[in-house]
């Protein structure tokens, strides 16, 4: 069972190294200054629903801290705090056992919707950024949430058959 | 309120509101310039940066082979016109060697000192980058220079084309390239490039901020009598020790009158390409004596 976490965490560090390795490659060079694809956070939502929405608040944090560091142009701790507080309240609202398909693409919808707009919110509050929150909307909001959905929809299957085996053995461990 | 509280538990709203005044606290102290960084950053962005290496080079080499295939037919034309370049090139080298050894005969003549002398011999080291960050607001590259390789914060940072960005931080094996298309007049960190034209040295303005609806850059304090136009070529001046001389910042595509009347503000078109990122160029300055 432990093995199986391992695996998660072990792929979410590898989905974070594709994020700003691969990803812009496969993106046609024209988009690439407009998506911002954030494949971990989607990740992080669907283990804030299917599993346990501490566990995503964490790993949030953890994840959030890494991409700060990594890429530290102005500041740390925007991604850290968005990621760990956006992926904790989708899984606080949303509280629902066995969530079907659609619920949690709306999830991701407004998740995504959630992480952008107060990534941006920051950055103004600090103000490095002087486009008005419309012009954001329209040109990386949006599109990013259309790459967040899609993206979504291919890892729905896989990902939630590996959280919900994972969460039912954490149920049995604690009956036992 | 009451009922939020109740919905929560006031514990957990505690929590969450002491780690939100962390987080802001966080933030405020690393908005500014710092002078290191401390070692449980370097040693996370040398360990990420070290598995991005392996990742980045293969995935542009795949991605390569498929545009080269794309832009087959535009070979031909493209070879015409470097033919025509590297003509007008070697013309021109004739000229420059003649003119630089003059130069250094004056200024031997006029007893410049050392210092003096090696201003301008600027060394440019090869930096491979390794990957690009996914948020378009605070746009920066990690590239594979650090500290070990001489790489200092401040540095410019230049593609083939044109002036890409500025080192912002260093760790031992690698570094994070903040881009010109982040530059803000209001930031404190960023700093305004002292800029001219390349065939008129009388222009002068300051490139200090970027405009993100119309991908311009914009020069600013520009005289009312400077015979700036469009399609000149923007370089920096270098007067300032914050910028070398010489590096192509772009070309200007209008001058308007700036807001406040007195001055004008060019818009520049900048030539580096911000996409597709591969080979960049670090610029060292020869060492100021102390």
């Amino acid at each position: 069972m432990t093995i199986r976490k391992q695996v998660l965490l072990l792929l979410l560090f590898l989905l974070f190294i594709m994020e700003g390795t691969i990803v812009p490659w496969i993106l046609p060079s024209s988009w690439q200054n407009v998506l911002m694809p954030n494949l971990v956070f989607i990740v992080l939502l669907f283990v804030s629903i299917y599993h346990n929405r501490h566990t995503a608040l964490v790993l949030g944090i953890i994840f959030g801290m890494l991409h700060d560091v990594v890429f530290y142009g102005e500041m740390i701790g925007p991604f850290s705090l968005v990621m760990g507080f956006s992926t904790y309240i989708m899984g606080f609202i949303f509280r629902v056992r066995r969530a079907p398909m659609p619920l949690m693409m709306t999830v991701v919808i407004l998740g995504s919707l959630l992480f952008d707009s107060m990534l941006y919110a920051i950055y103004r509050l600090f103000s490095l950024t002087q486009v008005t929150y419309d012009w954001n909307l329209l040109h990386h909001i949006l599109p990013n949430l259309v790459l967040h959905f899609v993206f979504g929809l291919i890892i729905y299957v896989p990902l939630r058959k590996q959280l919900e085996k994972i969460a039912s053995r954490e149920r049995k461990e604690k009956a036992a | 309120m009451l009922k939020l509280f109740k919905l929560l538990g006031n514990k957990r709203l505690f929590v969450i509101l002491i780690a939100l005044v962390m987080f802001i606290a966080l933030m405020g102290f690393t908005l500014g310039p710092r002078a290191s960084l401390s070692w449980p950053e370097k040693f996370m962005r040398d360990t990420v940066g070290f598995v991005q290496n392996i990742f980045y080079k293969p995935a542009g080499y795949v991605a390569g082979l498929f545009k080269d295939i794309g832009n087959m037919r535009e070979i031909y034309e493209e070879n015409e016109n470097l033919k025509i370049a590297l003509a007008q090139y070697t013309r021109e080298k004739a000229t420059y060697n003649f003119i630089e050894e003059e130069n250094k005969k004056l200024q031997e003549a006029l007893k410049f000192t050392e210092a003096q002398m090696q201003k301008y011999n600027y060394s440019y080291h090869i930096a491979q980058v390794i990957s690009v960050n996914s948020d378009p607001v605070n746009q920066s590259l990690v590239i594979d220079l650090g500290e070990r390789d001489g790489v200092k914060v401040g540095q410019s940072v230049i593609s083939v084309k044109g002036m890409v960005g500025v080192v912002s931080h260093v760790s031992n094996f690698t570094s994070t390239v903040k881009l010109i298309t982040s530059m803000d007049a209001k930031d404190p960190n960023s700093n305004g490039i002292a800029a001219t034209s390349m065939d008129n040295h009388q222009t002068f303005g300051i490139v200090e901020s970027y405009d993100e609806a119309s991908k311009m850059l914009l020069m600013n304090q520009i005289k009312e009598d400077d015979p700036i136009k469009k399609g000149d070529m923007i370089v920096s001046l270098g007067d300032t020790d914050k910028y070398p001389r010489g590096l192509i910042i772009g070309k200007v595509k209008s001058v308007e009158e700036s807001k406040f009347g007195k001055t004008r503000t060019a818009m520049i078109q900048p030539e580096a390409e911000f996409q597709d990122w591969k080979l960049l160029f670090v610029v060292f300055t020869p060492e100021a004596p102390k």
